[in-house]
């Protein structure tokens, strides 16, 4: 029995080997990306999780620390705060930004050619725009002084908010912004994938008396799934990752109102030179949103 | 086929391995005739001030690195064999750049750091990052440095950097809304706390009687790095840490008095706008500075600001010493700037990146970086040559130099001042109160400084 596995091995391998041979040129073309995918990506992921479990030393070899580093992320107060703030960050906005996508998608597919072809445009300029210029024009708009929304909700008697300067408004100020920005992947995605939904769904459903929200409802809706699937993960991934903003807003303040996980491994590896705990830091974001990401993949393929 | 593919894949790898190895070659060095290094020396520095007349580069505000190249180019004409490269760094840019290169261990040969934490710290100096430059020092040459210049780069009895700079903090008053509010300046710019409050009282006004406050008396900021604030935390006594460093004391009661004090103008008295104790450091800046808003007529600012009141935002403006508390002396926060050499495997480039720093650093260049970019000299001859003949107002910021009172040097100063920053941030936005914020800072801090 053992000289059959080994067998079967061996004829597996000289099947990879052969099919290898075989393509080749496809393997070589793949081969600078693989390269490129395996020094810049791979090795740094794998040696991320190895320095998490040692103390980084600038010159000399890194010592090993055991679970120590992770230890002090469970322990640390600023992680707690970190994670608090960026899950109710993700909670908020993801669900908000798919599904104002999908209803600016809707609306925008019922349009002629040149009126989708300008909202397409415009949906997704911000996305095309640096993160650094549309966080310092928010900077602005949230001004105590001058800023456009103080403005705004003075209009309708009420006092001015200092957004970004008080615990309570600056995590909120924050989501806001993210918010009102389109969501531009999302309404080109959910677009396209209206376009391949067959007419004769909705045909059928008109020959049976459906209107037009019923047919949004039980057609356009379901239809989309795998793009909603798609949209949410990919979001979920990016909020959990929100930096920018942080740093160029409210730098985590005040307190730490505002405190986000990546803004706070920034700090932990660059501003403290603790690269280990850094690198546990990332570890640990890397299963949450890996976790959530399969909790949410299942939950929403669940029927299919 | 296969012989081909076969030779294929070697040239790819070879091609990749020369690239490696082309890439982590270092620069190569070597000794000239009379046994001197050669070789190549990195050195990063920031924009300084450009030549007069010089209006060339995109923003047409002319070459700011002319000087660097200047005393690269004499240096290299002096040293056959020695090639020095610079590197441009947005000042912005500078601690977060050199905390990649740090990380990556492929920092340059010279930087223009100090050791208290904002770029590199005494974490540095203890793990051989920086070098100590004691053995190229004499002590007639470090006699001529003053005092809290040379403290500034000491860890521990030894020199880790050249000091070639000094500022201090200084409140800046606008004198044009002086005049609109019909109040006096403090004469000489001294005065105690309750002038100063009395003085915020009357610059807090409607200008255009709409029954809003649109100029007030004073405002800051509170942010991590950033100390304008602090010398108001001192007045009266207070500091953060205790002489030994081995206690925070920021929860004594001339501390949180002071602090306290200090947040009450926005909270109490409404003499400071809202943003008083955010972290927005240009708003807060353009706020007095410039022309179209000018809503605050007093704030503290380092140096530069004296510079930029002078150049970029023409401001009519006094520089005045920060108000005394009960301790009766009036205190300021210092910085000292210089060049700090990094780690050298070779005794022989050790030797020569020393002796460029010596170059740069001398008592004329002191005194030209003096009087064309707007700092202090850090050697008594340099400041001796008196930079400032035509300038009042840096004059008179350079009185308060014997005024420093220099931040604890501890090992752990980043984290302890982010906690402290954070409390206070909380305390200028009214979230709780000075007594509250640094008690819950005592517990963090202490963890920092067991």
């Amino acid at each position: 029995m053992k000289g059959t596995n080994a067998s079967i091995t061996s004829n597996k391998n000289k099947g990879v080997w052969h099919s290898m041979k075989k393509n080749y040129a496809a393997y070589l073309f793949l081969l600078p990306k693989l390269t490129l995918f395996i020094v810049f990506i791979a090795i740094p992921v794998v040696w991320a999780f190895i320095l998490s479990f040692q103390e980084y030393q600038i010159i000399g070899g890194n010592e090993w620390a055991g679970l120590s580093n992770y230890l002090s992320v469970f322990e640390s107060e600023a992680f707690k705060k970190a994670l608090l703030n960026t899950t109710i960050y993700t909670a908020v906005t993801v669900p908000f930004n798919v599904i104002t996508a999908l209803i600016a998608a809707s609306l925008i597919h019922s349009l002629g050619r040149f009126a989708q072809g300008f909202f397409r445009a415009a949906f997704y300029l911000p996305t095309v725009a640096s993160m650094v210029i549309i966080a310092m024009v928010w900077r602005w708009m949230y001004n105590y002084e001058f800023g456009l929304f103080n403005y705004v909700i003075g209009w309708f008697g009420f006092e001015p908010l200092n957004w970004l300067g008080q615990s309570n408004t600056a995590l909120w100020a924050i989501i806001i912004m993210q918010m009102l920005i389109p969501f531009g992947v999302g309404i080109i995605l959910y677009l396209a994938s209206m376009s391949s939904i067959s007419e004769s769904l909705y045909e059928a459903a008109t020959i049976d008396g459906a209107n037009a929200l019923q047919k949004w409802v039980k057609i356009t809706v379901p239809m989309l799934k795998p793009s909603t699937v798609y949209l949410v993960l990919l979001s979920t991934i990016g909020s959990f990752q929100v930096f920018t903003q942080i740093i160029l807003m409210t730098g985590g303040g005040p307190g730490y109102a505002t405190e986000t996980i990546v803004h706070l491994i920034y700090k932990t590896g660059f501003r403290d030179f603790e690269f280990g705990l850094a690198a546990a830091q990332s570890v640990v974001l890397f299963f949450i949103i890996l976790v959530i990401s399969i909790l949410q993949y299942r939950a929403l393929r669940h029927d299919e | 086929m296969k012989g081909k593919m076969t030779k294929i894949l070697a040239l790819f790898i070879m091609v990749v391995l020369i690239g490696v190895l082309a890439a982590c070659n270092d620069d190569s060095s070597n000794t000239n005739e009379d046994g001197e290094w050669t070789g190549k020396i990195t050195i990063w520095d920031g924009p300084r001030w450009a030549q007069e007349g010089d209006d060339s580069g995109e923003d047409g505000e002319g070459n700011k690195y002319f000087w660097i190249e200047e005393k690269i180019e004499e240096f290299e004409a002096e040293h056959e064999g020695v090639e020095i490269e610079l590197v441009q760094v947005p000042w912005a840019e500078l601690p977060d750049k050199l905390g990649v290169n740090i990380a990556g261990q492929s920092w340059p040969d010279i930087a223009p750091v100090d050791i208290s934490g904002s770029a590199v710290s005494i974490e540095h100096i203890e793990q051989g990052v920086i070098e100590s430059v004691d053995e190229y020092f004499t002590e007639e040459e470090l006699a001529d440095f003053y005092d809290n210049a040379l403290e500034a780069y000491t860890h521990e009895g030894s020199l880790y950097g050249v000091p070639n700079s000094v500022t201090v903090h200084s409140m800046l008053l606008n004198l044009d809304l002086f005049e609109e509010a019909g109040v006096t300046p403090p004469e000489n710019g001294e005065w105690t706390w309750e002038e100063f409050v009395d003085t915020a009282e009357q610059l807090t006004f409607d200008r255009d009687g709409d029954g809003e406050t649109d100029v007030y008396g004073f405002s800051t900021y509170i942010l991590d790095g950033y100390y304008e604030a602090w010398p108001f935390f001192y007045m009266d006594g207070g500091q953060p840490l205790s002489d030994d460093l081995s206690e925070f004391t920021f929860d004594s009661p001339e501390a949180v008095e002071a602090i306290q004090k200090l947040a009450d103008l926005k909270l109490e008295q409404e003499v400071a706008p809202v943003s008083m104790g955010g972290a927005d450091v240009g708003g807060t800046f353009q706020a007095w500075a410039d022309e179209e808003q000018r809503t605050v007529a007093m704030q503290p600012w380092a140096t530069w600001a004296i510079t930029s009141a002078q150049t970029a935002y023409p401001t009519n403006f006094m520089v005045a010493n920060y108000p005394t508390g009960s301790t009766g002396e009036p205190g300021t926060i210092g910085g000292v700037g210089g060049w700090t050499m990094f780690h050298q495997e070779e005794e022989g480039k050790k030797e020569v990146v020393a002796e460029f720093i010596k170059h740069i650093s001398n008592a004329d260049e002191q005194y030209r970086m003096a009087s064309e970019y707007g700092v202090f000299p850090a050697l008594e001859s340099a400041a001796d040559m008196d930079p400032y003949a035509d300038n009042p107002e840096m004059a008179r910021a350079q009185e308060m130099s014997d005024q420093v009172i220099n931040l604890p040097s501890h090992p752990e100063w980043k984290k302890i001042d982010e906690v402290i920053q954070r409390e206070l941030q909380l305390v200028f936005n009214g979230e709780k109160t000075a007594e509250e914020a640094m008690a819950d800072a005592k517990p963090e801090v202490e963890e920092l400084l067991d």
